[in-house]
């Protein structure tokens, strides 16, 4: 039996605006959106970033807590790795995403920079940390 | 005509756009009751004889959103097809909001001098198979080619009651909306008919079934998940909504969930 990590679906709202949001924000590509527009997959390797509507939490027998900009973040975060943090940071702020705290080198020798995207979930920016910088 | 009793929902009938949640037909083979839980849902059913030819004396049913399960006895030989609105689509459809008909049902004049459009689906059909269709149109033709959507904010406190099962206190989603509790207590009771907390309760005791029923979790687990103080508040839901007891769920149909 092998298990593997596929997957990150975070509940949404809406999922065509999710899926809008995150393109202008953080330029990704969307790979796969379902006619009913309950589903939706970014185009992000070998695991997935994906977007369901909310009305799924209740179809699947799910209770989840909804996310909204309104609220504390959930204790989850999406962090996308960029090759340049604070341009990335800039350009989804632009965006409409809240900028929450700008790029800043860690002692850990990584940038870090935080926001939280339309519907208030929370997304770093960081720098590679795989790659000397 | 299958003899037997059947119910039975369109696999192509759920059309989110037009705030249609499911179109169902059902043919009663034998004589029996059926039992309607509380689902926040209201419908719009005709009743008609299923006997072949044209299908004439076609009754117009209007369901309000109820808070206590009820029994319906069903006559062999007499069909019902039920269009159910989803919640916030009540108005549009019918021209007055679901509160006037809480806990009550509208039945042929009355639902028709509540709405005199109802009339149009009492006219003779040649087949039952016809009547869902006509169902269908009819509210098509009420939301309109707008399609009418929700107002955002009505579609997102809904999105959260759902997406929580209830589980959720009314202060808690009208802080996470930026909201007061008198709001969303405006809110939701225009669009459903019912007191946000009553809402939230059917929709937990909903959960709660499905979890039982179809999950098969143990009874403490369910109460946990479902977000019951404990057990015996679990079992005490289930016989206030449902007349039923966790050991003995009868065969109920519970709201298909799919789009």
């Amino acid at each position: 039996m092998t298990v593997r990590f596929g997957y990150t679906i975070l509940y949404v709202p809406d999922v065509r605006e999710t899926v809008a949001f995150y393109e202008a924000a953080f330029g990704m590509t969307l790979r796969f959106v379902h006619e009913s527009s309950l589903y939706a997959e970014l185009e992000t390797g070998a695991v997935t970033l994906a977007f369901a509507g909310e009305e799924m939490a209740e179809m699947n027998g799910l209770a989840i807590r909804p996310q909204r900009r309104g609220d504390p973040a959930q204790a989850v975060e999406i962090a996308l790795i960029c090759d340049d943090p604070q341009s990335a940071w800039e350009r989804a702020v632009a965006a409409g995403a809240l900028p929450l705290s700008p790029p800043q080198a860690k002692p850990w020798n990584q940038i870090v920079g935080y926001v939280r995207d339309l519907n208030g979930c929370l997304v770093e920016l960081c720098s590679d940390m795989t790659k000397p910088n | 005509m299958s003899p037997a009793s059947s119910y039975a929902e369109l696999p192509d009938g759920a059309d989110p756009r037009f705030g249609i949640e499911a179109v169902w037909l059902s043919l009663a083979g034998h004589a029996r009751t059926y039992r309607v839980l509380p689902d926040g849902r209201c419908d719009i059913i005709l009743r008609f004889c299923a006997s072949p030819g044209p299908i004439k004396n076609i009754s117009v049913v209007v369901t309000g959103p109820t808070t206590a399960h009820y029994d319906v006895p069903i006559q062999p030989g007499i069909g019902f097809t039920g269009i159910r609105l989803r919640p916030g689509f009540f108005q549009t459809v019918l021209g007055f909001k679901p509160v006037a008909l809480r806990e009550k049902t509208l039945v042929d004049d009355a639902a028709i001098s509540a709405c005199p459009l109802l009339a149009t689906l009492c006219i003779e059909a040649d087949r039952p198979e016809a009547l869902p269709d006509r169902l269908i149109d009819f509210v098509r033709s009420r939301i309109g080619q707008d399609h009418a959507p929700l107002p955002g904010q009505t579609r997102r406190i809904l999105s959260a009651f759902h997406a929580s099962s209830g589980r959720l206190p009314v202060q808690d989603i009208a802080q996470l909306h930026g909201l007061s509790a008198r709001t969303v207590q405006r809110i939701v009771l225009d669009a459903t008919g019912l007191p946000p907390k009553s809402y939230a309760r059917i929709l937990q005791f909903h959960r709660a079934m499905r979890l039982l029923r179809d999950h098969r979790l143990r009874p403490s687990e369910a109460a946990l998940e479902a977000g019951y103080a404990d057990q015996a508040h679990m079992t005490h839901a289930l016989r206030r909504f449902g007349g039923l007891s966790p050991a003995r769920l009868a065969d109920v149909t519970l709201v298909t969930l799919r789009e």
